[in-house]
């Protein structure tokens, strides 16, 4: 499965132009303050530029895109921080609907999942699960705060350890209490506590989800990568920018050679980014163990390398640095939130040199 | 040729490499190479040929010239290949350097004499760049070339230059007009290393052995026609030669084999019955390596291919070689220290004669030797700094 090069730049270009005229960092700041962390009008918008349905096979209107197309929303997704449950929603959610749901179930809410009616929000740690009824605690799932419904992770307690199912859970229902909060980075979260919550299995009995879900999570975890991406380049430009036009001393701060230096650094990693959100893009249609050792090889190295430009960006823009008022604390922010999500820097190098060494 | 038909075409080419190693590769030329033992000329000049025996060491030259039609990617991948398996270094300033100046810029009458010999390794050939006072500041070079009737004379020194003491000719870059802007004063000279006035004398490195030395030029007579392309151009076919210096394979692939060795070395067990690998601390060094290569050989591959097309952002040669050289210092001194005793136990003999060290391994001595020449990887070719100023100034306008 690959998606047509011209598809990807078309839907790179919207993304951009989209961006920069609807969710420049002045109106994201009301979305920020306001919405807290979403904004109903662009979700719409979202779905009308077909991202909601992205990762939704082409019989649903879907596109079926490949790491390379979804990473050229992402990219965009991190240059101007959106902040809506993309990944979330249409990503992870979607993506574990596509390869686990019945066909019924499937029908019911792919429909929905595309057109933006339906939020979706992934709770990763497993809960427990008897007679059809959910109980544990999520303590942290991402855009459980607005999200219509969850998709869980729960273990009966019969068979192996491991055996993993997963369920679709209302997030109105009575045994769901939702407890909001906010993330570092401006995005909403939620801690859910299930009490005997009725709960809709995904797909048929048979199905290994532990497979299924190993798969998604790297998809995110890619996905996070061309996020970062976008984030990288544009702390690069800004910082570039800042040090032609900051004087002190009588001349830009940039001729000094010490900053230089460091902004070449940034470069180094500005392209190491990219090759290695290509590669692991790539990945996601390699065998299983192949496919681990690079996305998480990517994930890894990018957590870290992109934090250490942020860190760099900051420094080198001086006080104005960590102001709320400039972007760059934002993408900080941001940066930290990822590093976390889908999988922490030590996790996946753990992962990686487990399948290296 | 579409870039999948290239990728295509380096993947089969690296496993034609393999299947020559294994099969062509005269053993005891690989044994020395493996053991990083210090080869002699007379060892380069049968790997060169043995390499021009299977068309490859001039592959990425024009096909009338003699070459394949190789895309940059399959340059690149040769090397790299080659350097993963162990084999010697590929003499680059023949093949690789002088020679593209000299079909790009050069006389007929230039080509017709001096391209079959560099193909064929008949003539050694140097590269004589730095001076004493111009060293990452080339263009403030003072050898001077001045013309008397169908010759110039050339005088001044030229220093570093590496197996000048083998070389029968060494491309030049020199003064020939002292009033223009440093740069549009220079030219491209050959010069024949027998002429009288040409005085080589050794530079003994820290690795035990002699690749560097300085070059006396005191009045030697260099015919006109030995001068590639125009005068005062000499600086422009510098830079489309500095170009090929950097964005070379057998970065990447020595990378790999040094971490490869470490691997391999931290996996046996020591006196204590354990693996070194199995300390977390190690492990996790070493696993940090692992990462940095996978970024490096990323970038590296996607850097060669956006050569290739056109996309690339001018950064892409510093990239390599600042990244390539910095990772492969540090998995040669990781792995120094884990030789522990042997790492520090040395007999430069036994490096110039092929026997064993003192302590360890049979490679041992030969790990140590490049540990010690690979810190002048991050100097020589454009210094580490030296390509971060080329990246503030050139890719990001600083
Ligand atoms: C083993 C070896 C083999 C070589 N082979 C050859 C050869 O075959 N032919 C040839 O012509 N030359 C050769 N060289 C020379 C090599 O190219 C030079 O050593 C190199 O250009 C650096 O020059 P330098 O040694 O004079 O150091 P310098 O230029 O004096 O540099 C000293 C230090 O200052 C730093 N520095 C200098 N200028 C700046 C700046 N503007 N900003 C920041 N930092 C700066 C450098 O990065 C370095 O760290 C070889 C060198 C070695 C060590």
């Amino acid at each position: 499965m690959s998606t047509d090069p011209e598809m990807i730049a078309l839907l790179s270009d919207s993304a951009r132009r989209y961006a920069a005229d609807r969710y420049n960092f002045l109106q994201r700041h009301a979305v920020l303050q306001e919405g807290r962390g979403y904004s109903e009008k662009a979700w719409q918008d979202y779905a009308e530029l077909g991202w909601l349905a992205l990762r939704l096979p082409e019989s649903e209107g879907g596109l079926e895109a490949d790491g390379a197309a979804i990473g050229a929303v992402m990219e965009v997704v991190g240059s101007h921080l959106l902040m809506e449950p993309v990944l979330a929603s249409a990503i992870v959610c979607a993506g574990l609907l596509v390869r686990l749901a019945s066909a019924e179930q499937q029908a019911r809410l792919l429909p929905a999942l595309a057109d933006g009616s339906l939020k979706l929000a992934f709770a990763a740690e497993a809960l427990t699960l008897r007679d059809n009824r959910l109980n544990g605690v999520a303590a942290s799932v991402l855009h459980g705060d607005i999200a219509d419904q969850l998709i869980v992770v729960a273990r009966d307690g019969q068979g192996a350890q491991d055996a993993e199912t997963l369920y679709l859970v209302d997030a109105g229902s009575p045994g769901v209490a939702r407890q909001s909060y906010r993330l570092v980075d401006g995005r909403g979260a939620a801690m859910l506590r299930f009490t005997e919550a009725a709960a809709e299995r995904l797909g048929a009995g048979d199905v290994c989800a532990k497979t299924a879900v190993e798969a998604v999570c790297d998809e995110a975890a890619v996905a996070l990568c061309a996020e970062n991406l976008g984030i990288v380049k544009a702390l690069l430009e800004r910082t570039c920018e800042y040090l032609k036009v900051r004087q002190q001393f009588g001349k830009p701060i940039g001729v000094n050679q010490a900053l230089q230096h460091r902004a070449a650094d940034m470069y180094l990693i500005r392209e190491e980014t990219a090759a290695l959100t290509k590669a692991a893009q790539r990945a996601l249609e390699l065998p299983a163990p192949e496919r681990a050792r690079i996305v998480s090889g990517a994930k890894a190295y990018i957590a870290h390398a992109a934090r250490r430009v942020a860190n760099e960006a900051i420094q080198m823009h001086g006080g104005v640095g960590v102001t709320e008022e400039l972007d760059v604390s934002h993408y900080f922010r941001r940066l930290m939130v990822n590093a976390e999500l889908f999988g922490s820097r030590d996790r996946h190098f753990a992962r990686f040199v487990e399948r290296s060494l | 040729m579409t870039m999948q038909l290239a990728r295509e075409r380096a993947r089969k080419l690296k496993a034609d490499v393999i299947r020559f190693c294994e099969r062509d590769m005269p053993a005891d030329l690989l044994d020395k190479s493996r053991r990083h033992q210090v080869l002699h000329k007379d060892d380069y000049v049968r790997w060169m040929q043995l390499l021009h025996g299977q068309g490859w060491a001039v592959a990425h030259w024009p096909s009338e010239l003699g070459g394949l039609g190789w895309s940059p990617l399959e340059r690149f991948a040769f090397e790299d290949q080659l350097a993963r398996l162990g084999c010697p270094w590929i003499i680059p300033f023949g093949v690789k350097y002088v020679g593209p100046v000299i079909y790009t810029y050069g006389s007929a009458a230039q080509k017709q004499r001096f391209l079959p010999r560099i193909a064929t390794t008949e003539d050694f050939w140097a590269q004589g760049y730095s001076e004493p006072g111009a060293g990452s500041d080339l263009a403030s070079l003072r050898t001077a070339a001045v013309r008397d009737g169908d010759h110039y004379v050339v005088n001044g020194q030229k220093v570093w230059t590496t197996y000048a003491q083998w070389a029968d000719w060494m491309f030049c870059l020199v003064r020939t007009d002292r009033e223009a802007r440093p740069q549009s004063g220079i030219s491209f000279l050959l010069v024949d290393m027998r002429s009288p006035g040409v005085t080589v004398k050794p530079i003994p490195t820290m690795d035990g052995y002699t690749h560097v030395n300085e070059v006396w030029l005191e009045n030697v007579r260099v015919p006109l026609e030995n001068l590639v392309g125009e005068e005062g151009a000499g600086w422009t076919y510098a830079k489309f030669l500095l170009k090929n210096e950097r964005t070379a394979g057998a970065i990447v692939g020595m990378a790999w084999h040094a971490l490869h060795r470490l691997k391999e070395l931290a996996a046996e067990v020591g006196p204590d019955g354990k693996r070194p690998i199995d300390q977390p601390l190690l492990r996790n060094r070493i696993g940090e390596f692992e990462l940095s290569f996978l970024a490096l050989e990323e970038a590296a591959y996607q850097a060669v291919e956006a050569m290739m097309t056109g996309a690339e952002n001018g950064g892409e040669a510093s990239l390599i070689k600042i990244r390539g050289t910095e990772l492969y210092q540090e998995i040669a001194q990781a792995t120094v220290e884990v030789l522990g005793p042997a790492g520090i136990a040395w007999d430069v003999e036994a490096l110039h004669s092929g026997g064993l060290p003192p302590l360890g391994p049979s490679d041992a001595g030969g790990i140590l030797k490049d540990h010690f020449y690979n810190r002048a990887a991050t100097i020589f070719g454009g210094a580490s700094e030296i390509q971060r100023n080329i990246i503030a100034k050139g890719v990001l306008g600083l």
